[in-house]
């Protein structure tokens, strides 16, 4: 029986620039992604493994499908689109923080219904759920710093890494939500039909990753 | 253009893959039947309170109102359903049922994903020993055979195991709760956090390697012998013993593994469950186990029972390919050669009887379906 081939649905941009060489670290042949011209797909002639870049919402999909075996998303992808399959590692790049922002002249306890911009409308309800508001949100694809700027909503529901785009949009942080990473996600069936090539894998990721918060410790 | 679309989620069935299924719903009917099965068709729509014990999970019923304003939906499940009607009608227990049907599931929009799924199952009801499971597991070991060329394998597990686990970690019930469902969504970041509250204890060995307590049987019994599991856990382990022994000695080809770090098909589970899945497959085959609480939701006495369904659209896209069907003959007749053409009909094997009105409809007809027209209006029979 010939060696089954594990298909890994890797976040494309920059959870792939992130994760390429943590994969080659852990012995997985990327030079075919590394000169990926415009292809998508990766089939890998010396190793087992097959790979996809997608979109961070699509490789939720994908995994659901059992059209990929294994998904290397962000955790907040993974929380907003409800994904159920199994997520085994932090690959511990990709950090950053979900927050509450606005204006300076925002007040998070005036009596009102407030409005909320976000890309990220389940975690933004969960959140104001936490604290008992009903709020509204307003779904915004793109430059989530502008609602509050333009007077479209009150506030942002947002990820930030440093605070960077923020501060030159003049908005500060109110709240902090949960963090963000990047996770190693398997499809439920998969694992068990892949179980020693998925472990394999990712025990060889996480020996990367533990190596890395070795030497953040150290420095 | 709405009265040409069909509502998301759903499909038409035709062609070869309907054949399938037809086929494969007459095969498990039959197994059903020859086993003494009696056949049990419950409505597609019920009221909601029926589902009250039920995890829809990430999926919605379908509602509606009847005219008294009480909500119905239609099925998700066909188990309860069973259930409710064995509580309204006092049938005399035990007895074996098995059904066919259809049941309903609303899946995340535009992710790919049918709402109408076709489900067959057993539900062995009034019968407190092991036999019950062992006859479930024989159907499955059976019809999988039956149904389909790739290799299935049984995965059994036990519905209490991890309950029994943390409750001898702790008696707060919220933590858990947040532990086992780390465990069983394999969420592994936070379940290494959680556990960590627990570095003393004797049981830390074990708990580090939970999540991947899945496998062939002999190595998961060498891990639960080697770790210091409490008391209550014992019976669960000596029973999936026993039936790993039952399957290598009753059906010695069929690939048995072990679970114990996932959860119930459904929170109504009580005692030994059983998954089966091959390589091709995208989901469970089938599943199924012990619900000895599920009557104690419609009355006060409860009843020890099994059951399983099996996936029959899943079975339908992995099973063996039929043979390419032979040429059709299509038998042109005049009206008054009827029983002739039904004599003929009765005799040959992939045939139809041609409804064109005249011979020349006929040779089109038979063009079209790429057949072998017979003319009985000039004596051509072949008979």
């Amino acid at each position: 029986m010939s060696e089954p081939r594990l298909k890994i649905a890797l976040t494309k941009g920059r959870v792939e620039k992130q994760v390429v060489p943590l994969l080659e670290r852990a012995g997985l042949d990327c030079d075919l992604i590394r000169h990926k011209q415009r292809r998508l797909i990766f089939d890998s002639e010396t190793q087992p493994y097959e790979f996809i870049l997608a979109k961070g919402p699509d490789v939720t999909t994908f995994l659901e499908r059992g059209a990929a075996d294994v998904g290397i998303v962000g955790s907040d992808i993974l929380v907003e689109h409800r994904s159920t399959q199994y997520e085994l590692l932090d690959l511990g790049v990709g950090r950053c923080q979900f927050i509450l922002a606005s204006t300076a002249d925002f007040d998070p306890a005036a009596p009102k219904r407030k409005i909320i911009g976000t890309k990220y409308p389940l975690i933004t309800k969960r959140y104001f759920d936490r604290l008992g508001q009903d709020v509204e949100i307003i779904k915004i694809e793109g430059s989530v710093e502008l609602a509050p700027l333009t007077g479209l909503a009150d506030a942002i529901v947002d990820i930030t890494e440093t605070g960077t785009t923020l501060r030159e949009n003049h908005l500060q942080i109110y709240d902090y939500l949960q963090p963000v990473s990047t996770r190693l996600v398997v499809n439920r069936l998969a694992l068990k039909q892949h179980q020693t090539a998925i472990y394999e894998l990712v025990d060889r990721l996480a020996a990367v990753v533990a190596a890395d918060e070795k030497r953040e410790i150290r420095q | 253009m709405l009265n040409k679309l069909l509502p998301l989620g759903t499909r038409d069935e035709f062609g070869q893959r309907a054949a399938t299924k037809q086929q494969l719903i007459s095969v498990i009917q039959a197994h059903f039947k020859q086993r003494g099965l009696a056949a049990i068709a419950t409505p597609l729509l019920e009221n909601q309170a029926v589902f009250a014990p039920y995890q829809i999970g990430n999926y919605q019923y379908y509602r509606l109102l009847d005219t008294e304003g009480q909500t119905l939906v239609l099925r998700p499940d066909m188990t309860l359903p069973i259930a409710r009607f064995l509580s309204a009608t006092k049938v005399p227990l035990p007895q074996k049922f098995s059904y066919v049907g259809d049941i309903f599931r609303v899946s995340r929009r535009l992710s790919g994903s049918y709402n109408q799924m076709t489900q067959a199952g057993v539900e062995l009801i009034g019968y407190p020993s092991l036999k019950a499971e062992l006859e479930c597991l024989a159907i499955a070991n059976q019809l999988s055979a039956e149904l389909i060329d790739d290799a299935v394998e049984i995965e059994l597990g036990d519905a209490q195991f991890a309950q029994q686990v943390v409750a001898s970690l702790t008696n707060d019930q919220a933590q858990q709760a947040a532990i086992k469902q780390a465990l069983f969504n394999k969420q592994i970041p936070q379940y290494t956090a959680l556990i960590e509250a627990f570095e003393h204890e004797p049981l830390m060995a074990f708990l580090k390697k939970w999540p991947r307590l899945f496998g062939q049987p002999a190595l998961i019994f060498e891990q639960l012998r080697a770790a210091p599991l409490p008391a209550s856990v014992q019976p669960a382990i000596k029973r999936l013993q026993t039936v790993v022994a039952w399957m290598a000695q009753t059906m010695p080809n069929q690939a048995v593994s072990v679970d114990l770090s996932s959860q119930a098909p459904q929170k109504y589970y009580t005692g030994l469950t059983f998954r089966g899945y091959s390589q091709a497959g995208a989901g469970y085959l089938f599943s199924g186990g012990r619900y000895d609480q599920l009557l104690a939701n419609f009355q006060a006495k409860s009843e020890p029972a099994v059951g399983m369904g099996l996936d029959v659209d899943l079975l339908t896209a992995l099973a063996s390919s039929p043979e390419p069907l032979a040429p059709q003959q299509l038998i042109y007749f005049e009206p008054a050669q009827w029983p002739r053409a039904e004599a003929l009909l009765a005799r040959t094997a992939q045939a139809q009887l041609s409804l064109a009105p005249n011979k020349q409809a006929a040779r089109s007809e038979a063009r079209q379906l790429g057949a072998t027209l017979i003319d009985l209006t000039e004596g051509d029979e072949n008979e």
